[in-house]
């Protein structure tokens, strides 16, 4: 049996400290990355079954064509871009902010099938293992 | 005096406390424009089915649930959301009309629209005679 570990990647700005884990526990999840002086990362949770690993994304408010989803190495990466204009200022250049997200994979993936769905502003990614890592049965007879 | 919980019979114990889901304050912003107040909430994970949005007296309030439930097969590996629902709650005043307000989700930001009260708009009176 191959054990697999998962390495996620903390956020990358700073919000290592317990109090600040604490504080998150109270408020919701979403750091707003274009309405204050935070800026960055997204929650991520992680699953993972007999076939696959899943990765569910909280990002309201995206258009599919601004997510990007990308896996190179072992490590999956989720890219958002939003482009805001001002509301009161219709000349104003709009402001383009991007956040970014790198997860630590375990290794034996099908890179092939990954598949990604947007729906409620969860971005759910489904990567399935290879079929040699899942987990087999294998009847033994007894003589 | 106050009667030993212990030796108090289980008629006159008072009910448990009804079960409640944890609710967490979404993030949301405030803008305003010429006509009307504008409030985006981030709400993912709730659907239009599981969201309402009531205005009751002076308060607005914004009820979204969270019903997505992982599949039993998966196990959690790793979690950073909130198993919470939303709960919004804000007070409107008489700058606000409150019988036009309008609420769209899109993609897990609900967007709520107060029109401006019309008798806050400038109008011109006009002299009788």
């Amino acid at each position: 049996m191959k054990l697999i570990r998962f390495r996620p990647t903390t956020p990358t700005f700073n919000q290592g400290t317990l109090l600040a884990e604490l504080d998150r526990l109270f408020d919701a999840g979403f750091p707003a990355f274009n309405r204050g002086p935070t800026f960055g990362a997204f929650p991520v949770d992680i699953y993972q079954d007999g076939d696959a690993v899943n990765v569910c994304a909280e990002l309201p408010g995206f258009r599919k064509e601004d997510l990007h989803v990308k896996v190179a190495d072992d490590i999956l990466t989720i890219t958002g871009h939003l482009t805001t204009a001002d509301a009161k200022d219709k000349d104003a250049p709009k402001t383009e902010t991007t956040i970014e997200r790198a997860i630590a994979l375990p290794e034996n993936l099908n890179y092939d099938k990954v598949a990604a769905a947007y729906e409620n502003g969860v971005l759910t990614v489904t990567l399935p293992k290879r079929d040699e890592v899942k987990p087999k049965t294998v009847a033994i007879e007894v003589k | 005096m106050t009667q030993d919980p212990t030796t108090t019979p289980l008629a006159e114990k008072p009910a448990a406390a009804p079960q409640t889901r944890f609710t967490v304050t979404p993030r949301y912003r405030v803008e305003e424009n010429a006509d009307a107040y504008v409030i985006t909430a981030d709400v993912p994970g709730a659907a239009a089915t599981d969201v309402e949005t009531i205005v009751d007296g002076e308060k607005l309030v914004v009820n979204a649930r969270r019903n997505w439930i992982a599949p039993e097969a998966w196990t959690l590996v790793h979690r950073e959301t909130a198993r919470a629902d939303y709960r919004l709650v804000l007070e409107l005043d008489r700058r606000v009309n409150r019988d036009a307000i309008k609420a769209q989700l899109t993609q897990g930001v609900l967007t709520l629209t107060l029109p401006k009260a019309g008798e806050l708009k400038p109008r011109k009176i006009e002299i009788a005679g």
